[in-house]
C-alpha cells in the first residue's frame, strides 16, 4: 500500500507535470503557428508591395498605378468586383473589375455607394451623367440577383489631396475584416507615398527650372511643333510690350516685332529642318537684341529624338550696342581734335618752307605761333588721354605731400586771371578762416583738378559773368550748406549734405559760375568717360575730351575725397569736391 | 583779280589758307559760319567758296540748300573743304551742286591752291 501509496504520490505531480508540459508545448505550438502564419502574410504582402512597386516604377500617372494595384490584389483580398473612382477636372472615371458575373444592378449599387462616399470626402456633390464607366472582367448576368454584401471604400489621397476612391465589394456578407483592411491600407499608403514623393521631386526639379527661367533677364520662349507657346518668361513678354497680358500667341510676337526678326519662319526651319539660326541686331521699342532660335529635341543617350519644338531666345545687347557707339564717337572725337591740329602745324610748316623772299618775320612769327599752340593742344591731349588710361588700369598714384590749399587756389586763380579779364569775367577766390596750413594733397594733380573746373566754368560763362572759388574746412556732422553760407560762398544750388555726413574733417572746395547751368538730365554723365555734353550747339566754339572730369574724379578720389555738382539752368553750376585734411592710411 | 570766299570755323585753316593764296591773282574773305557766308556773299559775290561742312549756327549743307533758293543752283563754284569723308555727306553735296570736294588734312595748302585753280581753268 505505501509503495502503491508512494508510487501515486509520485505519479501525479509527473502526470499533472506531462501534462503541464505537454499543454505548454501545445500552447508554444500555437504561438509559433500562429507567428509563422504572421511573418508569411507580412512576407506576401512585401511581395507584393515589392511587386506593386516594381510595376509602379516611376510612373506618375495615377491612373495606371491604380490599375496596378487594382490587378494584383486578388492575390490576397477576396472579392467579386474591385473598382476605382479617379476625379478628373471634367469628369469622373469609374472603373470596375469583375472577378465573378453580378447582376447590372449590383455594378449600379457600387458605383452610387462610390459616388456617395467621394462626395462626402470632397464635401461635394457628383452628377451621375458626369461618370464614366469602364466595365472589364467576369461578364453581367441578369439571373444573378444578389445585392451588395460587402463593401469597403478607401480614399485614394496623393499629397494631401483626394483624387479619387477605390473599393471592394461582394455578394457575400462579413468578408472584410481588419486584416484585410490593413493590408489595403498599407498598400494605398504606400502607392500614395511613393507618387507624392516622386510628384514633389519633379515639382521641385520644376520649379528651379522655372524659376530660372522667369528670372532671366533675356526673353524665352518655347513652342510646340505647331508653334503654341508652352512657356514663356516675363522679359520675353515685357520685350514685346505684352507685359500685362496672360495668352501669348504666336501672333503676338509676329505682330509686335513689326517684320525685323521672322519668328515664325525660323521656328518652321527649327522644327523641320532641325536648323538653328541667329539673328542680326534688331532694333524694338529703343533697346537692340539678338535673337537665337534653336530645335527642342528629345535626346536619348542612343540617339537624337524627335523635335518638340523650338526656343527662342532674345538677348539684351542694348548695352553692347551703347559701348559700341560711345567708342565710336570716342574714337572720331580724338581723331578731329588730333587732326585739326596736326593738319594746322603741317600746313604752316609748308608755309615756312617756302623761299624766304615770299614772306616777312612777323607772317613767320605768325606760322611759329601757330604751331606753338596746335602741339600745346595735342600735348594736353595726349595727356588726357594717357590719365583715362591710367584711371582705366587703376594706376592711378596719388603722391600726397604737406601743402597749403589756399595757396594752390590763389597760383591757379593768378593763371586764369588773365583769360577771365580778356572776358570781363570776375574771378574771385575766398577761404574760410579754419582752413589749415598744411594738408596731405598731391599739388600737381589738385592743380589739374581746380586747372578743370576752373577752365570749363569760364568757358561756359558768358561775358560779364562770375566765377568764385570757395574753401572750406567740413566738419564731420556738420552742415556743409551751413559752412559755405558762414562765409558767405553762393552756390548755384543746395549741395546734397547725405554725401557730407560719412566724412572726416575735410577741406572743401566749390566752383561756382553764373553760367548757361545743366539740365538734370545730364548731371549723372557729366562724371563719366567718353561723354562730353552736347554743349556745342549752346556755346560754340567750345572744344574738348569729355576727359576732364573724369580725370578730377579719379584725381579726388585717389585722394579720398568725393567730387559732384549741382546746377540750375540759366543760373549756374557748383562743381565742389573735398579733400581729406589729414591722410589716413589704408 | 578772282575773289574767294573761305567759310570754316578752324581759325587757323582758315588764316593758313588765305595765306596761301597768292594776292596779286587773288582776293579773299574770310567767314566763321553759314551766317557769316551769307552775309559775305551779300557784300561781294566770290568767283568760288571754300566750304566746310561742319559747323556752328549754320553748318555747310544748310549753307548749300540756302544759297540754292537765294541764288540759284551751280552760279557759284564750290569746293567742300572737310574732314568729313562719309559718302552721305559727299553725295548730298554734289546733288546740291558742289564742284569739288577736298580732304583738308590729306591735302597741303598748294594742293587746295592748285584745286582751286583748276575749277577756273575749266569754268565755261
Amino acid at each position: 500500500m505505501t509503495l502503491l501509496t508512494i508510487l501515486s504520490v509520485l505519479a501525479i505531480p509527473s502526470l499533472a507535470l506531462s501534462a503541464y508540459l505537454l499543454f505548454r508545448e501545445y500552447e508554444s505550438k500555437g504561438v509559433i503557428e500562429k507567428r509563422e502564419q504572421d511573418i508569411g502574410r507580412r512576407m506576401y504582402e512585401l511581395a507584393i508591395l515589392k511587386e506593386i512597386g516594381d510595376r509602379v516604377g516611376y510612373s506618375l500617372d495615377v491612373q495606371q498605378i491604380v490599375d496596378i494595384i487594382t490587378s494584383s490584389l486578388h492575390q490576397f483580398i477576396e472579392y467579386a468586383a474591385v473598382s476605382y473612382m479617379l476625379l478628373e477636372p471634367e469628369k469622373v472615371i469609374f472603373k470596375m473589375h469583375l472577378e465573378r458575373s453580378v447582376h447590372r444592378r449590383f455594378v449600379v449599387d457600387v458605383r452610387d455607394r462610390m459616388l456617395g462616399s467621394l462626395g462626402a470626402l470632397l464635401e461635394r456633390e457628383f452628377n451621375k451623367n458626369s461618370v464614366k464607366e469602364i466595365l472589364s472582367g467576369a461578364i453581367l448576368i441578369e439571373d444573378l440577383d444578389e445585392p451588395v454584401q460587402s463593401f469597403f471604400n478607401i480614399p485614394l489621397v496623393i499629397g494631401d489631396k483626394v483624387v479619387g476612391i477605390l473599393t471592394v465589394a461582394d455578394t457575400k456578407a462579413g468578408l472584410y475584416k481588419e486584416e484585410e483592411m490593413t493590408i489595403l491600407y498599407k498598400l494605398i499608403q504606400q502607392a500614395s507615398k511613393a507618387v507624392t514623393r516622386l510628384q514633389d521631386v519633379v515639382r521641385t526639379e520644376q520649379e528651379k527650372v522655372s524659376a530660372m527661367v522667369e528670372s532671366m533677364e533675356d526673353g524665352v520662349v518655347m513652342t510646340d511643333a505647331d508653334y503654341r507657346i508652352l512657356v514663356i518668361n516675363p522679359a520675353a513678354k515685357r520685350i514685346i510690350g505684352q507685359e500685362k497680358k496672360v495668352e501669348i500667341t504666336i501672333f503676338d510676337f509676329i505682330d509686335n516685332l513689326g517684320g525685323k526678326m521672322d519668328m515664325r519662319g525660323r521656328l518652321e526651319e527649327s522644327v523641320k529642318l532641325k536648323k538653328s539660326f541667329v539673328s542680326e541686331r534688331f532694333e524694338l521699342r529703343d533697346k537692340f537684341y539678338q535673337s537665337f532660335v534653336f530645335p527642342v529635341k528629345t535626346r536619348t543617350a542612343l540617339s537624337e529624338g524627335d523635335v518638340l519644338g523650338g526656343v527662342v531666345i532674345f538677348h539684351d545687347v542694348t548695352r553692347e550696342v551703347e559701348l559700341e557707339r560711345v567708342r565710336e564717337d570716342f574714337t572720331s572725337m580724338i581723331v578731329h581734335e588730333l587732326r585739326t591740329p596736326l593738319s594746322g602745324i603741317q600746313k604752316a610748316s609748308e608755309l615756312l618752307k617756302k623761299p624766304v623772299a615770299k614772306k616777312s618775320s612777323a607772317t613767320s612769327k605768325q606760322y611759329v605761333d601757330i604751331i606753338y599752340q596746335n602741339s600745346s593742344g595735342m600735348l594736353d591731349l595726349v595727356n588726357d588721354i594717357l590719365d583715362a588710361a591710367k584711371l582705366q588700369a587703376g594706376k592711378f598714384e596719388i603722391t600726397r605731400e604737406p601743402a597749403d590749399i589756399t595757396e594752390v587756389i590763389a597760383n591757379r586763380i593768378s593763371f586764369f586771371d588773365i583769360s577771365a579779364g580778356e572776358r570781363k569775367i570776375r574771378l574771385s577766390v575766398a577761404a574760410s578762416e579754419d582752413v589749415p596750413k598744411t594738408a596731405p594733397l598731391d599739388v600737381q594733380r589738385v592743380k589739374q583738378v581746380l586747372n578743370n573746373l576752373i577752365s570749363n566754368s569760364l568757358k561756359f560763362t558768358a561775358e560779364g559773368g562770375t566765377v568764385s572759388v570757395a574753401v572750406v574746412l567740413h566738419e564731420p556732422g556738420a552742415a556743409i550748406n551751413d559752412e559755405f553760407r558762414k562765409m558767405k560762398a553762393s552756390v548755384a544750388d543746395l549741395l546734397p549734405e547725405e554725401q557730407f555726413k560719412a566724412l572726416s574733417q575735410s577741406l572743401a572746395i566749390a566752383v561756382t559760375d553764373s553760367g548757361i547751368g545743366i539740365e538734370a538730365a545730364s548731371l549723372p554723365k557729366l562724371f563719366s568717360k567718353f561723354k562730353q555734353l552736347d554743349n556745342k550747339a549752346l556755346v560754340p566754339n567750345i572744344k574738348g575730351t569729355g576727359l576732364g572730369l573724369a580725370i578730377a574724379k579719379g584725381i579726388i578720389e585717389g585722394h579720398g575725397g568725393i567730387i559732384g555738382v549741382v546746377s540750375k539752368v540759366g543760373v549756374g553750376s557748383t562743381f565742389y569736391f573735398t579733400l581729406p585734411a589729414a591722410h589716413k592710411e589704408a | 583779280m578772282k575773289h574767294i570766299l573761305i567759310i570754316d570755323d578752324d581759325e587757323t585753316f582758315k588764316s593758313l589758307i588765305q595765306s596761301a593764296f597768292d594776292t596779286a591773282k587773288y582776293s579773299v574773305a574770310l567767314a566763321a559760319d553759314g551766317v557769316e557766308g551769307l552775309k559775305s556773299m551779300g557784300e561781294k559775290r566770290p568767283d568760288i567758296i571754300l566750304l566746310d561742312i561742319k559747323m556752328p549756327n549754320m553748318g555747310g549743307i544748310e549753307f548749300l540748300k540756302e544759297i540754292n533758293k537765294k541764288y540759284g543752283e551751280g552760279k557759284t563754284p564750290i569746293l567742300i573743304t572737310s574732314n568729313i569723308s562719309s559718302m552721305d555727306t559727299i553725295s548730298e553735296g554734289v546733288v546740291l551742286g558742289i564742284r569739288g570736294y577736298v580732304l583738308k588734312s590729306n591735302e597741303s595748302l598748294q594742293g587746295i591752291v592748285e584745286a582751286v585753280e583748276r575749277v577756273f581753268n575749266t569754268a565755261v
